[in-house]
């Protein structure tokens, strides 16, 4: 037995029986203002939205695997999570349902709620290509196994992935729920992650927030504003439904935050290659001053991650800080930095990440417990979806 | 059902209900129903009185600035049969509902001189409307499942009260998990008899300790202690519980919608309680239990499948599909008559059986609607 206030069954027939509460059908934007003004970022365009869009304050990502892999239903599925999306994005509901004996088509919960810079990013991961028999891009191999990886199978990988990022957290949750339950059947979710606390700018205009360990961290990212670096190091070209798509990593790296905090603020200093209160890198004085490589220590984070160290590479990092409450086996915090960076191919990925875990001081401190790949198609053109051409 | 019909309807649903200028009293919408308008201002309701013809309707009740009332309801006596809430002040929202003829109270709580208003529904009521012959064959078909299921109820707690009275624990413990099945195939009948269903099924801290019965308590004597000591009591009302839900069952009010509600709940039961192994605490057969509400679930939307298939073919044989791959994935914990203890599920096991269970449940919960209006 479930509930003792339950005995819905018979109720539920008060369509016939008496009179049943209806279905309430919502407009959810409120009335009055500007798109700008109302935070809408625009879902369809050249590139997907929630890469090259100044990174938004909360995140819930989500990776499903396809239960169904008929080429037909999938296509079906991309094309009702774009309309949805394209809803959603511009503060919409999902839809109305005016039914009584229907579940309502939007759950409700965004009612009432500002767009909030809603995007929602989608992306492939390499299973989808091997179970849909879709001839997999060359660059999207799986990541390989760096040194102290302690990766969760719970935690990686997976078919489709679903970037929801925006300034309000339930707009984030909402968006992902929705597509969820859009997709239940065909697709089911495989893990998620919330992030509470965006950790890197990815425009001038944004000041560089400080992660969990009260750096400032990703003070170097590609920032928007700067066209050239993005052609360069973050949109793919190929094949064409990539065109204009990226390669997106997310790696979940919990923080062994008792430990760090128990380190000095010169080891600290000494780990991030950073100066904790101004951000300045060993030598300098003012946070956006050229890192000096000679003044910072060997195995400094950011040394082993510059790019005048790694033959030029440049990743776009838009990471966020997460918790998941507390670790119940050791009693301490769940938390850390949900890393995620799109890059043009995913061996700039590599080459960086493997350096760092064979060297970088911060190890002592961290661990990666999750880690996924995907490519991430160009963006969705009115009327179209996500993948047009690949599915 | 799939996001792209959902998407659709939607469109559909909302091109019937939205956007008619303000102030109009009713007017037709494209799905032959009805749509009222009501305004709540700082008064209350407006207007005070309605007066409307038995049959569906949608409200779309609108605030274009009162900040105290925010809320629209529909009462009989004190009961609500409708309401709306959360309209705030620059809002629109609306809800549908089936109207039968009588007087009832709309209430616009916080209205200064409004608060209080009449709504009077004339005409015939729809219920004496006659049912057409598919819609009758199916309520009594699952009439039928219904009976068979609380005689066999009813034929296998005997068994376990005997039982429980000759001191046999083996016995007893093989009849119980007998009885459970034919009940969590029909539970949510037992639901609609109030305090029924908790004295036959409440599992141990559902109700206070003194007034704990039926088959839970049972359960833990046979397998917490490993016997049917201080039994006696338990089994007798046990029994008499079970011979009343079958007298209550055979004169239940059915109907399409019910029917395929009752389905969608059964399946709710799985996700809640069966799943998570807290049914069957003691003796942790919640895997039969399980078969069980989707073996029920699986009848109740086989007697209205003809009203669905009528209507919507592709969902009909969707659902189809699901309930077999849900009964497939079970198979792999199949032994003899029975299933593996719970307690042998990995975390992966109970993954794989909640995501068939969710995926068979959503296409399953778009079928009351469509059964409501079937011919």
């Amino acid at each position: 037995m479930s509930r003792l206030t339950r005995g819905r069954f018979l109720a539920a027939g008060a369509a016939g029986a008496g009179a049943a509460l209806g279905g309430v059908g919502i407009e959810r934007a409120l009335s009055g203002g500007n798109s700008a003004a109302e935070g809408v970022v625009p879902f369809y365009g050249e590139h997907q939205a929630g890469i090259a869009t100044p990174a938004q304050e909360r995140l819930h990502f989500a990776a499903f695997d396809v239960l169904d892999a008929r080429p037909a239903q999938l296509r079906e599925l991309l094309r009702a999570w774009a309309d949805a999306a394209a809803r959603m994005c511009a503060g919409q509901s999902v839809g109305e349902t005016a039914d009584p004996l229907r579940p309502p088509v939007d759950t409700g919960e965004a009612v009432g709620l500002r767009p909030a810079r809603l995007t929602l990013t989608f992306g492939f991961g390499p299973s989808l290509f091997e179970r849909l028999g879709l001839p997999r891009p060359e660059a999207l191999r799986p990541l390989p196994r760096f040194p102290g990886d302690e990766l969760e199978a719970e935690r990686s990988d997976g078919d489709l992935a679903v970037q929801a990022c925006a300034d309000d957290p339930q707009v984030a949750f909402h968006a992902v729920r929705n597509l969820a339950r859009i997709g239940r059947g065909q697709v089911a979710m495989r893990w998620s992650q919330l992030g509470f606390g965006r950790t890197s700018s990815t425009s001038r205009a944004q000041e560089t927030p400080r992660n969990l360990m009260g750096f400032k961290d990703g003070t170097n990212n590609v920032k928007l504003e700067d066209r050239e670096s993005l052609a360069r190091h973050v949109w793919a070209d190929e094949p064409a439904w990539l065109r204009g798509g990226t390669y997106m990593v997310t790696r979940r790296i919990r923080m062994l935050i008792e430990v760090w905090d128990r380190a000095s603020l010169d080891d600290q200093e000494r780990t991030i290659g950073r100066r904790k209160a101004s951000g300045a890198p060993f030598g300098r004085t003012g946070e956006f001053d050229r890192v000096d490589l000679a003044a910072t220590p060997a195995d400094a984070h950011i040394r082993l991650a510059a790019p005048a160290e790694n033959a030029g590479t440049r990743i776009l990092r838009r990471g966020y800080s997460f918790t998941d409450g507390m670790d119940a086996e050791l009693g301490q915090l769940d938390a850390g930095l949900f890393f995620v960076s799109f890059q043009r191919d995913p061996a700039d990925f590599v080459r960086v990440q493997r350096r760092l875990a064979e060297r970088d001081a911060l190890n002592e401190y961290v661990k990666h417990t999750g880690s996924a790949l995907f490519a991430v198609p160009r963006g969705v053109r009115p009327r179209g979806y996500v993948g047009d051409g690949l599915v | 059902m799939s996001g792209r019909t959902r998407v659709l309807a939607v469109a559909l649903a909302a091109a019937a209900t939205t956007l008619a200028a303000c102030g109009g009293k009713e007017r037709a919408a494209k799905s032959g129903g009805r749509t009222v308008d009501v305004k709540l201002t700082e008064a209350g309701c407006e207007p005070a009185r309605l007066e409307l013809a038995a049959g569906p309707v949608t409200f779309d009740v609108a605030n274009s600035g009162a900040d105290e009332v925010t809320e629209f309801e529909i009462l009989d006596g004190s009961r609500i049969v409708g309401e709306v809430e959360n309209v705030a002040s620059g809002l629109r929202r609306s809800f549908s509902m089936t109207l039968e003829p009588g007087r009832y109270v709309t209430y616009c709580p916080g209205g200064t001189t409004a608060e209080r208003g009449t709504l009077v529904v004339t005409g015939k009521p729809r219920s004496a409307a006659a049912a057409s012959a598919r819609v009758r064959a199916s309520v009594a078909a699952y009439r039928r499942y219904v009976e068979q299921q609380t005689d066999l109820l009813v034929t296998r707690t005997r068994r376990l009260v005997a039982a429980l009275r000759r001191g046999d624990v083996a016995a007893a413990k093989k009849s119980y998990v007998a009885a459970r099945v034919p009940y969590e195939s029909i539970e949510p009948v037992a639901e609609s008899f109030g305090p029924l269903d908790p004295a036959i099924d409440a599992r141990e801290g559902d109700v206070p300790a003194a007034r704990w019965t039926g088959f839970h308590p049972i359960e833990r004597l046979l397998w917490a202690r490993n016997t049917t000591q201080g039994s006696d009591a338990l089994a007798a009302r046990l029994l008499a519980d079970v011979v009343r839900l079958r007298r209550l069952a055979r004169g239940v009010r059915l109907e399409p919608a019910a029917i395929a509600n009752g389905s969608v709940e059964l399946l709710g039961e799985v996700s809640k309680s069966k799943i998570t192994g807290e049914e069957e605490r003691y003796s942790h057969v919640d895997l039969v239990d399980f078969e069980a509400n989707v073996r029920g679930a699986q009848a109740a939307f086989d007697s209205v499948r003809r009203l669905v298939a009528g209507k919507n073919e592709e969902l009909a044989e969707r659902i189809d599909a699901r309930f077999d791959a849900v009964l497939r994935a079970l198979e792999p914990y199949r032994r003899g008559s029975g299933f593996v203890s719970y307690l042998t599920l990995t975390r992966a096991d109970t993954r794989r059986l909640s995501r068939a269970i969710d995926s068979l449940a959503e296409p399953l919960s778009e079928v009351a609607a469509i059964v409501v209006t079937a011919p």
